[in-house]
């Protein structure tokens, strides 16, 4: 029976009066890729959002109900705690564009004003590059700005500073989108070696995607969680007509 | 389409663009003719001379502009002092929460303060500060100056960081970094070349201003460095002597025009090349 | 290495294991057929079940890689490759099983004259090697082996054309042998559809390397 690190019970998530996540249950397991796939404004990435808090952050945006990680709420905990348990990877790279590679890998340190002696940072940054496969590309200009990182690099420097904080879980919100195809795969291939170490969420609207990087897929339909499964299953025999009308693509 | 027809639009197009150009030199020589006069009046009066001596009094020859010139850097000083913490604060207010009523208020009333005429301020300065305190002062100066400094200096902090892509502030925040700690190591430091420049500007600004300083600093003939009595100026100085009938004080205007012009163009220089060396690359 | 190269290299690790399991069936029903031994009989039947088993397991592999990769070029045609194949040689093991059977229900072994006549025997050594060359261009990707099973099977179909006028003429002579000669040219009709089968995977094998399609072809390409 595999552990489940993060649970949500009749969560709800609304901009003003509007609902947009109605009512999600979903248990996610531990050291596993979950997708959350849907079509555009379906909710999967308010959803998401909720999970580390950072829905709350638009103003008017509020939600309700049960969401806890390791048996904790969530929303009972303070949110700069719950953002560093829980990292965010977004669409678009966004390393800091005034620091150098290393300290953009250990920026969730240095702006907190947290003082590690330097050989304790500098494993961080190794470690932390190393779990991305970016280690040996930059290895030698890490005092570089990471401007001149391609596009995949720069999303993998986003997971490596992500990475660096040690969190449990980690967000994706559409990582790949923004990237070329062969930064894609690579991208895709780092997500079977993170999850031995960490647990994965990742939101896509490119259903093979979903298909082929995670071990259960939830299907989020205007605002509702449809179906949650094994991938298998999910892609092959899916329980619900509007699941499988959506891999089929009958509708977008 | 008949040939005539295009050869008229082709025809057009072409005096447009003539006539666009002219425009463009049109804006450039006023200030090409400004420049080369007032260089060519004042620069035979600047010498080392001119700029270690204060002015003699009537009828002795030689003298000099140290008094305004100490007393212009004084007061500015003392003008950022107040206004730059205050106006990047504010802008920094404007730029986070763009949609409360405060800031609707806060927008509208620099946009008033900005239009505000330099003399008026002066005028308040004068009653606010220099009747209640009994003298006229430099600090007064300063005052009347910061608020004119502060419209400058708020709207270009706002606009700099409004520019910045809001995926860098979602970055911060994801990592778990507290609000204060986003705008101070995250936001600022990529938009310093934004404010610096917005700073830049206001103090180009204010250091030719006179109306403000009339009834505030006032005025000194010897050099002084105490902030609450009056104090000289370079745009007070040119005021007073320009228009005396002594050749040697008009020759000191002329000298301290070309050194407030100086000033003026330095400053700009300066500025273009810190934000070009300073600016991140997003 | 990607996912799908993942998948794709335990499928094919799969479809050996289970060419291996089958020519094993094979060749013990031919030495149990040669030496009239029914234990090794018994072991065939038995083992039926494992090959129904891996048959099951490796369509639910395929359709599960289809599913989820949406593979293209080579990589489709091995999954289409792999499943027909998965399905031809589980008729393979189906008619070892059945020849077992046969050696099971008998109640003497055949005579040499009759196995001499219908030269069952070299029939039989040849279907068996044509599916170890069958598992071998598959298992070094060579087409060129591929190729030389066709030839083989040539060899199959005369004797079967043969076999019937042939155990005519004997049964003139030796009408004793009746219900053997009856079950002998059964087992050659099941030999001749291994070949058949054998055919059909080498032609698979050749779609998969080279896209190619040589079926319902005729053969010099």
């Amino acid at each position: 029976m595999e552990s489940t690190i993060i649970k949500s019970r009749n969560f709800n998530a609304l901009f003003g009066s509007n609902t947009v996540v109605k009512n999600v249950n979903i248990d996610i397991p531990r050291n596993r890729v979950v997708a959350v796939m849907g079509p555009s404004g379906c909710g999967k990435t308010t959803y998401l959002r909720c999970i580390n808090r950072m829905h709350e952050l638009i103003p008017g945006a509020t939600s309700n109900g049960e969401m806890t990680i390791n048996n904790e709420n969530i929303y009972d905990m303070h949110p700069i705690f719950v953002r560093q348990k829980i990292g965010m990877v977004f669409q678009r790279p966004n390393p800091f564009p005034n620091l150098s590679i290393y300290d953009n890998v250990i920026a969730g340190y240095k702006l907190n004003g947290v003082k590690l002696p330097r050989a304790e940072r500098d494993r961080i940054v190794e470690h932390s590059l190393t779990r991305v496969a970016l280690w040996n590309e930059v290895k030698d200009s890490l005092n570089k700005k990471g401007s001149f990182l391609s596009g995949g690099q720069q999303q993998r420097l986003c997971i490596a500073r992500a990475v660096a904080m040690e969190p449990e879980v980690l967000l994706f919100d559409e990582p790949t989108s923004a990237l070329d195809p062969i930064s894609t795969s690579t991208v895709e291939e780092l997500f079977h070696e993170l999850k031995v170490n960490y647990t994965l969420i990742i939101v896509t609207h490119n259903m093979q995607q979903a298909a082929r990087v995670s071990d259960k897929t939830a299907f989020f339909y205007l605002g509702e969680l449809v179906e949650y499964d094994e991938t298998k299953i999910m892609f092959t025999n899916p329980k619900d007509n509007r699941t499988q009308n959506y891999i089929t693509g009958r509708f977008s | 389409m008949d040939g005539k027809n295009i050869k008229y639009r082709i025809g057009k197009s072409y005096v447009a663009q003539i006539v666009t150009t002219l425009f463009a030199f049109a804006c450039v020589i006023p200030l090409l003719f400004i420049l080369g006069y007032i260089i060519k009046a004042g620069i035979t009066k600047i010498n080392w001379h001119f700029l270690v001596n204060i002015p003699k009094p009537v009828g002795e020859a030689g003298g000099g502009i140290l008094n305004a010139l100490v007393g212009s850097i004084l007061i500015i000083f003392f003008a950022s002092l107040i206004a730059i913490p205050i106006g990047i604060l504010a802008g920094i207010y404007l730029a986070e929460n763009g949609k409360s009523r405060l800031a609707y208020w806060c927008r509208l009333c620099v946009d008033i303060l900005q239009g505000v005429p330099s003399i008026v301020i002066g005028i308040i300065a004068y009653f606010w500060l220099v009747k209640p305190l009994g003298s006229f002062s430099a600090l007064s100066g300063s005052a009347a100056l910061a608020i004119m400094m502060l419209p400058i200096v708020i709207r270009s902090t706002e606009e700099t960081l409004k520019l910045l892509p809001s995926s860098l502030q979602e970055a911060a925040f994801a990592l778990g970094i507290p609000f204060h700690r986003v705008i101070y190591k995250v936001i600022i430091p990529v938009g310093v070349s934004g404010i610096l420049s917005g700073v830049m500007l206001a103090i180009a600004r204010v250091t030719g201003e006179t109306a403000p300083l009339l009834f505030t600093a006032f005025g000194n003939p010897y050099l002084s460095f105490n902030i609450t009595k009056p104090m000289q100026s370079l745009p007070l100085l040119i005021f007073n002597y320009a228009t005396s009938p002594y050749n040697d004080w008009l020759n000191l205007a002329w000298g301290a025009s070309v050194i407030l012009l100086l000033w003026v163009l330095l400053l700009n220089i300066f500025t273009k090349l810190i934000t070009r060396k300073w600016k991140v690359q997003l | 290495m990607a996912q799908i190269e993942t998948e794709l290299q335990l499928l094919k690790a799969e479809a050996i294991n289970m060419w291996t399991l089958v020519n094993s069936q094979l060749s013990k029903a031919r030495l149990a057929f040669l030496n009239f031994d029914k234990d090794l009989a018994r072991e065939v039947v038995t083992k039926e079940k494992r090959v129904n088993g891996s048959e099951l397991k490796i369509d639910r592999d395929c359709e599960n890689i289809f599913a989820l990769f949406c593979p293209v070029a080579i990589d489709l045609r091995f999954l289409l490759a792999v499943l027909k194949i998965n399905s031809n040689l589980e008729r393979i093991g189906d008619i070892a099983d059945g020849i077992a059977k046969y050696i099971l229900d008998a109640e003497a072994p055949f005579t040499r004259e009759l196995l001499e006549v219908t030269r069952i025997l070299p029939m039989y050594e040849e279907s068996v090697k044509m599916l170890e060359d069958t598992q071998e261009a598959f298992e070094k990707e060579d087409t060129i082996l591929a190729r030389s099973v066709f030839k083989k099977d040539d060899f199959l179909d005369d004797i079967n054309r043969h076999a019937h006028k042939v155990l005519e003429r004997h049964l003139k002579d030796h009408p004793e042998d009746t219900s053997q000669a009856l079950w002998l040219l059964s087992i050659i009709r099941k030999l001749e559809r291994v070949g058949d089968q054998a055919k059909n995977v080498a032609e698979e094998i050749i779609f998969y390397l080279e896209a190619k399609v040589l079926k319902h072809k005729n053969k010099f390409v």
